[in-house]
């Protein structure tokens, strides 16, 4: 087991430079640079400073030894769009990204396995169909509509705020009514980021689940005059886990890594608007520092998927034992 | 009866309680309240659309900065937004010398920094010492001069402020409408150690900012809000007396996404916006008017207008054959003619616009010339200039071709995902098709639209370069051939033409110039040189309307933006 992890974390060392290089890479070559910030009739000694600011006058691979070096000593560089360092703005966004993520994720798992227990076990049925057919709508709506819908449908009836992670009055407000405040802005980013995700767990547990109670396994325990509900959840629920543990890790490490469309329709101050902004910015350590924050989040998310199989599935665990 | 009969007529009961008290509150909607204009106290919220870069506008220049400078600080006079006169602010009065070159400005008795020390011409000094050291690397350092050269200023004692232009300027006083006064005794050790830069960058904690302005930076949370209080010391008092500002608090919220900005500030979620209605945008505005929910208030006819230009940079399109044909005035003149501006204005922004032939608008009404030479839509006139210059349809494939058989074939690039754009380039390119000349629009991101243009690496481009400056003189960038702002040849060494030779010496003369009907002369001749060659093609201006919601008073805003806050401390709420 130790191995396995010192191979993750390796793995997971590799992804997070790779990732942010790549992202800066691919922004040095993009069209514009930071300093079309400036406006187009920017003076050229304003356009000099800003590009000599962020080392942009240099090549590529020096830039990248200058990054590189300071990354190591955890100095991320500055940002353009916040005249500040990136380390503190990225630690900042990824927590609140990782709080919506846990949030939309519990949501997700909440509502989309058992959803999928109920409709794998049955063969047909009004409730099986509208279950379907609502995973159906979910799945195929893109994240901005569903964004702009809840948006629309909060600042219509005024259920929810139609926005932002706080109140306006959060300035001044103690610890626990801004936690309270923070918890009544989390169900919009939360249910347009957890929807789809629900809608595919369901789809996946709905199919695995129906696949498992063709089992033998399954059929001898109806033969020993087992009750259905006891073979659904005691027997069959477990055996069936093992497809959605798959996809499980993919969630996590991209809820994680932050929904740009969902934070930037929501005004929810995550790592994905963090990153949209800095693209569009050409904010260049900006998207590096992003980049390497949605690198980890992936890497986690792939070992927490791991484990998760390892725990469901004990064929799993020998083989990774052996 | 079984309880689930019990559980149905209950939910009917209340389904039928909740419709009928909708129909009720429809029918008889609470009376609203009088508006008491000027009362104090209450908030308003705001939005804005990026984050805030720095509390220093004299070294910032993007709008965000404007607005906290706006709220947070002040200045020894202001041109007023609304009227565009200029304003007694920090200074309550000068005095200036016949020859228009040296103005004493007697700074307002009683005005105190929002820490509480006194404002003093010290302060006047040390600002326009930071705008001209180049350490501080000041963003309006070149609009700050005269003929290149800074103003001097002394200060013979602590309420008088003696300022020496080099040379005449046309704008005179309303320079100083560039000069954000900031607080010595904060910011001198910053200057003089070379960090006056990042001395109020966002990070900076809101207690080191202080001004003499309405508000005070209360906290700054990135991604999120900007809270301003309200500044006790602030120095303007009401017409009636009362001490301003009226709000206790404005806060501006941080969205992103325009469509989120319009539905929040239709649901009341925020007040006002940093920026005009776009057009597609109206119809819902008026609508939530209607509902009583929103004031839409039509601002008059914007400032800028989109434009459209080749690439005249003869190093850049040497080789290019068509540059044969669109260097001359006639190929453009042409194009204009093709071009129905009524059904532009009509079809690109919905009718919210007015035809225009250059790119002084109806909207800036000091320097606006009705007659300057206009193209009336023409398709046949068209036609026969293309002829006239040597472009004809040879082949009959739809498209005009030189002797040599060069066609008439462009590339339009715009910026992406704005819709009068997407819909200006569909215009024009169905209105030249019908005269011979084919367009393509490309559609790139702002980033690489701005890299293509400064380095003339397209053939026409469609964009809204905004004017730094109502008044031509602080607008030389735009009009000078070696200006940064000369979109159609960026920073030429020289004119490439003799007319463009003729508006340098125009302009130039026109700056240096004090006597107002004389500059007003002056620019009239240089938008007639302008509009008869056509370097760049206007086609309409668009008509600006701002709305917020209801419960907001006092606002006058401006066709220059910031629209709204310019005049925060007149602005008040109705009582709750």
């Amino acid at each position: 087991m130790i191995r396995f992890l010192l191979t993750r974390l390796l793995f997971a060392l590799f992804l997070v430079v790779a990732v942010s290089s790549a992202s800066l890479l691919l922004t040095r070559l993009a069209p514009g640079d930071v300093s079309t910030q400036l406006g187009p009739f920017a003076a050229a000694a304003d356009v000099a400073r800003e590009r000599a600011r962020f080392d942009l006058d240099r090549s590529i691979p020096a830039q990248w030894a200058i990054w590189a070096g300071r990354a190591l000593r955890f100095d991320f560089g500055q940002s353009y769009l916040y005249n500040r360092p990136v380390g503190g703005l990225i630690a900042q966004a990824a927590a609140n990204t990782a709080l919506l993520a846990v949030v939309a994720l519990t949501l997700a798992t909440l509502a989309g396995i058992p959803l999928g227990i109920f409709t794998g076990s049955r063969r047909g049925g009004l409730l099986t169909g509208i279950v379907r057919g609502g995973s159906l709508v979910c799945l195929s709506l893109p994240p901005l509509l569903t964004s702009l819908l809840l948006v629309f449908v909060a600042a219509r009836t005024g259920w929810l705020p139609a926005g932002g992670m706080t109140s306006v009055g959060s300035v001044d407000m103690s610890w626990g009514a801004w936690a309270a405040d923070v918890a009544w802005h989390l169900p919009l980013p939360a249910l347009a980021l957890a929807l789809p995700i629900a809608a595919s767990f369901e789809r996946l547990q709905a199919q695995a689940m129906a696949e498992t109670i063709q089992e033998p396994f399954v059929l001898s325990a109806i033969a020993r005059g087992v009750p259905p509900n006891a073979i659904i959840v005691g027997h069959a629920w477990r055996a069936s886990l093992r497809s959605i543990c798959a996809v499980y890790g993919l969630a996590i490490g991209a809820l994680l890594s932050g929904s740009f469309v969902v934070e930037y329709i929501a005004a929810w101050p995550g790592l994905g608007r963090l990153m949209y902004e800095a693209l569009r910015a050409r904010d260049i350590y900006l998207v590096a520092g992003c980049a390497a924050m949605g690198g980890v989040f992936l890497a986690f998310g792939s070992l927490a998927a791991d484990l998760l199989l390892v725990a469901a599935d004990p064929r799993v665990r020998e083989g990774q034992l052996q | 009866m079984n309880l689930k009969a019990t559980r149905l007529i209950g939910a009917a009961t209340t389904a039928s309680m909740l419709v009928a008290g909708y129909v009720y509150y429809q029918a008889n909607p609470p009376a609203p309240t009088d508006p008491v204009a000027g009362q104090r106290g209450g908030q308003v919220v705001g939005s804005t659309r990026s984050e805030i870069r720095s509390y220093n506008r004299l070294v910032a220049r993007d709008q965000n900065t404007e607005v906290v400078s706006q709220l947070t600080q002040g200045r020894l006079l202001r041109i007023n937004r609304a009227t565009f006169e200029i304003e007694p602010w920090l200074a309550e009065r000068w005095e200036s010398s016949a020859d228009g070159r040296t103005h004493t400005m007697h700074l307002r008795q009683g005005v105190f920094w929002s820490d509480g020390v006194a404002f003093s011409a010290d302060d006047v000094l040390f600002s326009l010492r930071a705008v001209y050291d180049p350490k501080s690397e000041s963003a309006w350092r070149s609009t700050m001069t005269v003929g290149g050269q800074p103003i001097r200023a002394t200060a013979p004692d602590a309420r008088t402020v003696v300022l020496t232009y080099p040379g005449p300027s046309g704008p005179g006083l309303r320079l100083l409408d560039n000069l954000t006064i900031l607080p010595k005794h904060k910011l001198e050790a910053a200057l003089n150690a070379g960090t006056f830069r990042n001395a109020w960058d966002s990070a900076a904690p809101p207690t080191d900012i202080v001004g003499t302005g309405p508000f005070v930076v209360k906290e700054y949370q990135p991604g999120q809000r900007i809270v301003f209080d309200r500044n006790p010391r602030y120095w303007r008092k009401a017409p009636n007396g009362d001490a301003l500002p009226y709000l206790d608090r404005l806060v501006l919220e941080i969205v992103p996404d325009q469509n989120a900005e319009l539905l929040r500030l239709q649901s009341g979620g925020i007040d006002l916006t940093q920026s005009e209605l776009r057009p597609d945008d109206y119809v819902a505005a008026r609508r939530a008017e209607a509902d009583g929910k929103l004031t839409v208030l039509e601002l008059g006819v914007g400032t800028d207008a989109d434009a459209f230009w080749f690439c005249l940079k003869p190093e850049a399109k040497r080789n290019d054959p068509r540059f044969a044909f669109v260097r001359r005035p006639e190929f453009r003149q042409a194009l204009s003619h093709a071009v129905d501006r009524e059904r532009f204005a009509e079809e690109v922004f919905l009718s919210a616009a007015v035809p225009i032939w250059g790119p002084v608008t109806p909207g800036n009404r000091p320097w606006f010339w009705a007659d300057v030479p206009r193209y009336a839509f023409n398709e046949q006139r068209a036609k026969e200039i293309l002829k006239g210059i040597g472009l004809e349809d040879r082949n009959g494939n739809g498209v005009v071709e030189d002797a040599k058989g060069t066609e008439a074939r462009f590339t339009i690039v715009t910026q992406r995902g704005i819709g009068w754009y997407e819909r200006g380039t569909a215009f024009l390119r169905e209105s030249a098709a019908k005269v011979g000349i084919a367009f393509e629009v490309a559609p790139v991101e702002n980033g690489a639209l701005i890299e293509r243009l400064l380095s003339c690496n397209y053939d026409a481009m469609y964009f809204r370069p905004l004017a730094t400056d109502l008044d031509p003189a602080g607008n030389l960038d735009m009009w000078l051939s070696s200006g940064s702002g000369h979109f159609w040849d960026l920073n030429a060494r020289a004119p490439s033409t003799d007319w463009e030779r003729r508006v340098d010496t125009l302009m130039l003369e026109q700056a240096a110039t004090t006597d107002p009907d004389r500059r007003r002369s002056l620019f009239n001749d240089i938008q007639r040189n302008f509009a008869e060659n056509l370097p760049v093609l206007y086609f309409a201006a668009p008509r600006m309307y701002y709305a917020h919601t209801t419960r907001v008073l006092g606002i006058t805003p401006s066709v220059l933006r910031p629209p709204a806050l310019w005049n925060a401390d007149m602005i008040s709420v109705t009582p709750p």
